[in-house]
């Protein structure tokens, strides 16, 4: 009886000891080693995860979206979960748009992976295919991804370095990462948790910028042109807003045609545009009047050891004349009246020399050497655009404070910066740098530049018909590694449209055009940009400041040919005598375009009541008015009887 | 013991309820993802055909081939608007 007590007793001891140790080791689980099996259990089953914030979008000023972020989607299938391998081969290649031997040989593989990018609508059907893991992802999206790319740039990406305005402003754009812990089950797939959000991520900023998309288009378009009919190097054009500083629209192209940003980064002597600087400098400091003359010496003219020749020779010649002719001799002689100092300080005060701080990375300050580097021949020199090199922006800015009453501001890309709650950050406001010369002095230059264009100077070809623009040519030789290149040259035509209130500077420039001189390249690309900007419906341009139009050359045929009974001083509508009146022509049965064209040219303006065929006019056809009253016209469709 | 029993019911049967929810709600945020993608992807294709459809390189070809042309300045008569009036 004693043997089998003792066995249980042992039976007994045994499970006790197997408990105990059962205890002992729970107990070290779950004591003292229990924090680190719940951080290794809450790693397995749980994933932090990071919420890409949406970058930023990018507009142009009138809203249109020149850069955008959209979820795209890379695609990988695990080919031994496909429940039905032929039918998902056929799926992903008609929805992904790959082939199908490419969707079978990856299917093959243990993994197979579909790089993309693919859209959302493309991986729509997708989604719910067991096997098929779509990988979300927030890309840059570009609508018209040539227009104003130099300048819009790319974020970094894959290696590739941020350029454009994309990297200056990618602290703005990019906005702050969120994350998230999810759940996954013991398969590994990611179940969403709701509590588990550690933080939203933000959005980045809207910024909405001073191009203006259709006058981008048009000045791209004109370029491109332009370097192609020229047989050009490449080529810039920037235009900007003298009263805001704003630069409306940018464009620089290769010989390959492809897009540069060379208007902010690359330099060129100024050549004749610069003559103007030194007649600013004159007329400033109260040296000479714009009727003052110099001997321009027929033509050649020594300096030191250089000779300076003008195109075309001249004996005696204003200051007004040596701008609007271009001449060398003419500016260099009036220039030997200013001082190193003054004429240093005043190209320095029209920006030369130094960035223009617009919002662009890598902007090139330009070269103007200080008076203890000059040579005996270089104030002659700066005084024609020779030693001293601008970018096609700086050249934009001064020319604007000669637009802006000789005010300079500080050229801007960026108008407006937008948090995503609409929260408006930044808003533009024009930046005076300084005021470079009296609003008398800019005047007297405004009317020389009209000069260049409608008094034979050597702008004639940027001449428009009804509406006056005014400018200055520019034609440099250009430089290489080992001093001037022979017959290479550098045109450019900086310009003021409209000539009597500005709203918009334009540089154009082109290297080594086949047509040399800037009055047979560059004017002309500045007058199809003006031509091709009123035609379209951009809203760069205020047209209601622009209804006192030039009287159109037509009417000067008219008078050629006798067909008209008078003939009034020219332009009419400005010169005319406000005491003379003169008779409302009678347009009824007229469209109401020709009727307002007819009533412009007798120096009227119009107010416009209705659409379609002119039926009557307050005051009546025949009345006797001042120049300048208001004719209203009123129209109705023709209705068919 | 019977009162225990259906308070652990209870609270059961609301922990399932709180669960399902959550499930219900992320599946529906889930779907509203794919709807917003699909639906950005849709207006980025339709970004894309406008800006084409509107641009000069296509507008002034297709003018030019009903007969029509750029006009030149002088043919541009820029109406003022009456004045006091927004039209």
């Amino acid at each position: 009886m004693a043997r089998p007590q003792l066995r249980l007793h042992v039976v007994q001891a045994a499970f006790g000891v197997a408990l105990l140790v059962l205890l002992a080791r729970a107990g070290q689980v779950q004591l003292l080693q229990g924090s680190r099996h719940a951080a290794t259990a809450r790693s397995q089953r749980t994933e932090r995860v990071e919420l890409a914030a949406r970058r930023g979008t990018l507009n142009d000023r009138n809203g249109t979206p020149l850069a955008l972020t959209q979820r795209v989607y890379r695609v990988g299938v695990a080919p031994n979960e496909l429940a039905d391998t032929n039918h998902a081969a056929r799926l992903l290649s008609e929805e992904l748009g790959v082939p199908r031997a490419v969707v079978r040989r990856e299917l093959a593989e243990p993994w197979a992976y579909f790089h993309g990018p693919f859209t959302a609508v493309q991986v729509q059907l997708l989604l719910h295919v067991r096997g098929v893991y779509p990988e979300a992802e927030l890309v840059r999206f570009y609508p018209d991804p040539d227009l104003a790319r130099a300048v819009i740039g790319r974020p970094a990406a894959e290696g590739r370095p941020a350029s454009g305005l994309e990297r200056i402003l990618d602290s703005v754009l990019e906005g702050t990462a969120g994350s998230a812990v999810i759940l996954r089950d013991r398969l590994g797939n990611m179940i969403e948790s709701p509590s588990g959000l550690g933080a939203f991520p933000v959005a980045g900023h809207d910024v909405e910028l001073t191009i203006d998309a259709e006058l981008q288009e048009i000045v791209e378009g004109a370029l491109a042109e332009g370097v192609e009919q020229y047989d050009a190097a490449g080529g810039d054009v920037v235009v900007l807003n003298p009263r805001t500083g704003e630069v409306l629209a940018v464009a620089s192209v290769d010989a390959s045609g492809r897009s540069a940003a060379s208007v902010f980064t690359s330099v060129f002597e100024p050549g004749s545009t610069a003559k103007l600087f030194a007649a600013a400098a004159l007329l400033d400091h109260g040296l000479v009047e714009p009727s003052d003359s110099v001997w321009a010496e027929q033509g050649e003219y020594r300096v030191g050891n250089r000779t300076i020749r003008d195109e075309h020779p001249n004996g005696w010649i204003t200051l007004t004349e040596a701008i609007e002719q271009s001449s060398n001799i003419g500016i260099a002689k009036f220039s030997l009246r200013l001082t190193p100092e003054w004429q240093f300080d005043q190209l320095r005060g029209f920006g030369l020399g130094s960035p223009t701080g617009v919002e662009f990375p890598a902007e090139s300050p330009g070269i103007l050497k200080a008076p203890h580097q000059w040579s005996g021949t270089t104030p002659a020199s700066l005084a024609m655009g020779y030693e001293v090199a601008v970018t096609a922006i700086q050249l934009a800015q001064a020319y604007g404070a000669i637009a802006n009453d000789g005010v300079m501001l500080q050229p801007a890309l960026v108008r407006e910066v937008r948090a995503a709650d609409e929260r408006i950050i930044y808003r533009h406001a024009p930046i005076p740098v300084r005021r470079v010369v009296s609003a008398q002095v800019a005047a007297d230059l405004r009317s020389m530049l009209h000069g260049v264009v409608y008094r034979g100077g050597t702008g004639e070809t940027a001449a428009l018909t009804s509406y006056e623009l005014a400018g200055k040519t520019g034609t440099a030789r250009r430089a290489g590694p080992g001093g001037y290149i022979p017959n290479s040259y550098t045109a450019s035509f900086a310009s003021l449209f409209p000539a009597d209130d500005p709203q918009l500077v334009m540089v154009v420039k082109l290297d080594d055009p086949k047509g040399v001189y800037a009055r047979v390249t560059a004017a002309p690309i500045t007058r199809n940009v003006v031509e091709r900007l009123l035609a379209a419906q951009s809203a760069a341009l205020d047209r209601t400041r622009l209804t006192r139009p030039r009287a159109p050359a037509s009417t000067d045929a008219a008078i050629a040919a006798g067909t008209v009974p008078y003939v009034v001083e020219w332009p009419a509508i400005e010169r005319a005598d406000s005491a003379v009146l003169r008779s409302v022509p009678d347009v009824t049965g007229r469209s109401l375009r020709d009727a307002a064209r007819v009533l412009h040219q007798a120096g009227l303006r119009v107010r416009v009541d209705g659409w379609g065929v002119v039926h009557s006019l307050d005051p009546e056809p025949g009345a006797s008015v001042a120049p300048g009253t208001v004719v209203t016209v009123r129209a109705a469709e023709r209705r068919p009887r | 013991m019977t009162a225990w029993l259906l308070f652990v019911l209870a609270i059961l049967v609301w922990v399932v309820a709180r669960q399902t929810s959550a499930v219900v709600a992320a599946a529906e945020l889930d779907s509203l993802r794919n709807e917003r993608s699909l639906l950005e992807a849709r207006r980025a294709q339709l970004l894309r055909r406008i800006r084409s459809a509107e641009s000069r390189a296509v507008l002034i070809p297709h003018a030019e081939s009903l007969g029509l042309r750029l006009p030149a300045d002088s043919e541009i008569v820029i109406l003022s608007a009456p004045e006091g009036e927004d039209r």
